[in-house]
């Protein structure tokens, strides 16, 4: 009965081969990472960092270190990607905040052209104030109000705050709700990457994306993103030109 | 003699406008012109081409037009010409050639093209023999006149110029000894006996192995300033002045710069005229400079400042570190700004700002770095004393300036591991990027707004469900028979109580009896013939007796015996 040495062994070698960070943590991966920055190997840096990220190991931390060596590789677009997506993770980090704003203006981009989306701002605040803990808690605090005003009904009080707390939870539930209605958005992080009228390398290109710019994604296609550029043109554009801000990186292809 | 005259004769306002006439050159575009002296001449005569160009950025050369029947015999001969007019410099060169025509008939000078400029073809008509009258003869402008003055026969005297006026132009340096990067001012001054009209330079003076920059120039009376040279008697007005710096050492020369000055008219019939004069050149001997590790090649006397523009600033933000030389010299040469290495904090390249004004003294006023600072760690960031070496000409010595140290303070954030240490001095320190040290764990993030929206949901559909329950149960307990809510039973009890009590009286007493079983049962149909029903149907008949009999005797035992029967009731059935 149950699994003997001589299964279990090959499908643990297995995983190990298949997921380099098994062997070592994550934080000395990192800081291996760090290292290889300052000895000014970047591409090397930034490979470890997209392993981390994509082993689940994803935090403002990360990005940040991951927007330096980007910056210092001169890769501006990379750069503002880390960063967005580290304040996607902590909307409350302000250096993350302000050296997005540093690369922006580096970029030459408008406000408006890394900010397609409102209500994706909307969820950031969401997100940084925990509006999703606050409606839970009063949703759950209403719940058990309620309860309480029918099992004591000469208690006194108890119907009226779970009136209270039911409402305040649904329009706290409300802002997160709203924010989930936000089309996804990715960020051009190749200059002058192109914008295809097709999902393949073979198709035409219609226009080409700036660099650093944010853009809404419309539809997803394997490797391809359909977006629409600030100027509202919509083509495709190739996922290592153009990479998500709602999800981590993806994996590098095999 | 009218010239000895002249000279008590000043014409101040005349002069001075001349002399206002001096001002900076102005930069601008040329204009190309070519021109003949005659358009129809003799096979036997001479043509005199002049092709002119006027401004800035023509080219040195400018290449001779096609010539059809026409031969150069001489030239080119090239002048220069650089006059100043209503404070607006302008520059001109000519260059001419003397042509020789071939044969009777038709020639033309061909177009010339210089640059972006043209000048268009110049056809000229060639005939037999010789048609231009012969040369004049060339008369010292200020000799006599060639038309006589009808005035002379009658006064006995002659109105003409009769010699040559007494003008001096004078290069005066300050000083001819020095050292490299020490200020010179070289005033240019006329010295003068007579009006002047008019004052240019017919060569632009070259000041080769000097830093040149212009100085105002000095207020002096309308009048100018009373001098003595070689025993006579003028009046000096200074036109111009520079201030030279000298760049290397030996003994640098100044040439002599020539004028064309303007002479005023005397009278009616006085032409005026223009002459020519020269300034000696002037030999100023030059010292090197001692040489000194990390001299920065400033000269003068100086004062070296820093600050912070806060003491305490957050992790991740930035600092202003502002280094300032203030003083005079040659503080316009010096470009490069301390070298700025700080441990902990990342230092970007300076700008530099000055605030410089030129004076007899040198250049003063301040130079400017600014530093940013971002701290790589929090804790402090030390700034050392940071150096300014420069040669005071007072000491003859090199100095070197130092500013205080300067804390400034980091808060907040993690402490980076694996600074690099300090780089060494005289190193540039373009710091290391600010990396994050810890791989801080990601806090799960929050719900998805539609896991919100479903939990919300959620809760509401509990509510629903607890409302929905008590009203099953009370809808159950109907159909049990059990009429009343417990809470409707709890509150009829207290009724009952209420009614059994002392103080209330009989009416009051029945009046809650009634509300009491109303609410424990509701409304007893008279068709029910169940046993709960008679039995409340009686309380309620005797509540009512209670209630409306006559105040005949005691209805206290009456009243409690009565609350006490509803309440049997209400325990059994409700």
């Amino acid at each position: 009965m149950g699994l003997s040495a001589r299964t279990v062994l090959p499908g643990v070698l297995a995983a190990a081969l298949a997921c380099p960070l098994l062997g070592a943590p994550a934080g000395e991966r990192f800081r291996e990472a760090n290292e290889l920055v300052r000895a000014g190997d970047y591409p090397k840096a930034i490979a470890l960092y997209g392993e981390l990220a994509v082993s689940g190991h994803e935090s403002a931390s990360l990005y940040w270190n991951w927007a330096q060596a980007a910056a210092a590789r001169g890769a501006q677009g990379e750069a503002l990607w880390a960063l967005l997506r580290a304040r996607e993770l902590d909307p409350g980090d302000r250096a993350v905040v302000r050296d997005v704003e540093r690369l922006r203006e580096a970029l030459n981009l408008d406000p408006a052209e890394i900010a397609p989306e409102p209500l994706a701002g909307v969820g950031r605040w969401a997100r940084r104030f925990r509006m999703d803990l606050l409606a839970v808690a009063l949703v759950v605090l209403s719940l058990v109000a309620h309860v309480l005003a029918r099992a004591r009904p000469r208690t006194g009080g108890g119907g009226g705050l779970a009136w209270a707390a039911l409402g305040l939870g649904l329009l706290a539930a409300s802002i997160p709700l709203a924010a989930s209605l936000a089309r996804p958005t990715a960020t051009v992080v190749r200059r002058g990457a192109p914008l295809l009228d097709a999902a393949s390398p073979t198709a035409e290109t219609t226009g080409s994306l700036r660099e650093g710019e944010v853009v809404p994604v419309l539809e997803s296609s394997g490797a391809w993103l359909r977006v629409e550029d600030n100027a509202g043109a919509r083509g495709w554009a190739h996922v290592e030109d153009v990479r998500r801000l709602d999800t981590p990186p993806a994996p590098p292809p095999d | 003699m009218r010239t000895v005259d002249r000279g008590s004769r000043w014409a101040p306002g005349t002069a001075l406008a001349a002399l206002l006439l001096l001002a900076p050159a102005v930069a601008g575009a040329f204009t190309l012109r070519s021109e003949v002296d005659a358009r129809r001449v003799g096979v036997q005569d001479q043509v005199q081409l002049t092709i002119t160009v006027e401004g800035s950025g023509a080219p040195d050369e400018i290449p001779l037009p096609a010539l059809k029947n026409l031969d150069v015999v001489g030239g080119p001969f090239q002048s220069t010409q650089v006059s100043i007019v209503n404070g607006r410099m302008t520059q001109s060169r000519s260059f001419t050639y003397v042509l020789q025509p071939r044969a009777v008939g038709s020639a033309e000078v061909g177009a010339v093209q210089a640059g972006d400029q043209a000048a268009p073809a110049i056809p000229i008509e060639i005939v037999a023999g010789s048609v231009r009258p012969p040369p004049p003869r060339r008369q010292d402008p200020f000799g006599t006149d060639p038309f006589g003055d009808p005035f002379e026969e009658v006064f006995g005297r002659r109105r003409g110029r009769a010699a040559a006026p007494k003008l001096l132009v004078q290069a005066i340096p300050s000083r001819t000894r020095l050292r490299v990067g020490e200020p010179l001012v070289l005033t240019y001054a006329l010295d003068t006996q007579t009006s002047v009209a008019d004052l240019q330079f017919k060569e632009a003076p070259q000041f080769a192995g000097f830093w040149v920059e212009d100085l105002e120039r000095p207020q002096t009376s309308p009048s100018g300033e009373a001098v003595t040279v070689d025993g006579e008697a003028y009046r000096r007005f200074p036109v111009m002045r520079k201030l030279l710096f000298p760049t290397k050492a030996g003994t640098l020369p100044i040439p002599a710069a020539t004028f064309r000055i303007g002479l005023a008219r005397q009278g009616f019939f006085d032409t005026g005229g223009v002459v020519e004069r020269a300034t000696k050149a002037v030999r100023v001997a030059v010292e090197p400079l001692p040489e000194a590790p990390g001299f920065s090649g400033a000269v003068g006397r100086f004062r070296a400042t820093a600050s912070l523009d806060r003491d305490v600033v957050p992790l991740g933000e930035a600092a202003m570190l502002r280094f300032r030389v203030e003083g005079s010299g040659n503080l316009k040469w010096i470009d490069r700004g301390p070298e700025v290495a700080l441990a902990g904090a990342r230092v970007f390249p300076p700008q530099a700002k000055s605030d410089l004004r030129t004076t007899t003294e040198g250049i003063a006023g301040s130079r400017t770095w600014e530093f940013v600072v971002v701290p790589e760690t929090s804790g402090t960031v030390e700034v050392p004393a940071l150096s300014f070496s420069y040669f005071d000409p007072g000491a003859g010595r090199i100095v070197a300036a130092e500013t205080a140290p300067l804390t400034l303070r980091v808060e907040g954030g993690t402490v980076a591991v694996g600074l690099p240490a300090p780089p060494k001095a005289g190193a540039r320190a373009t710091g290391t990027l600010p990396l994050r040290s810890d791989l801080d764990p990601h806090g799960g993030g929050a719900l998805p707004g539609r896991t919100v929206a479903l939990l919300a949901s959620l809760a509401l559909l509990l509510h629903a469900g607890i409302w929905g329950a008590s009203r099953l149960r009370g809808a159950s307990r109907r159909r049990e028979g059990r009429a009343a809510s417990p809470r409707s039973v709890r509150a009829a009890l207290r009724d009952l109580e209420r009614a059994a009590g002392e103080t209330a009286s009989k009416e009051q007493a029945a009046s809650l009896v009634e509300k009491a079983l109303h609410e424990a049962f509701g409304d007893v149909p008279d068709e029910d013939e169940g046993e709960r029903a008679r039995a409340v149907r009686a309380l309620l008949d005797d509540a009512r007796f209670v209630r409306y009999a006559p105040q005949l005797g005691e209805y206290g035992d009456k009243v409690k015996d009565l609350a006490a029967r509803a309440a049997e009731a209400v325990r059994k059935w409700a």
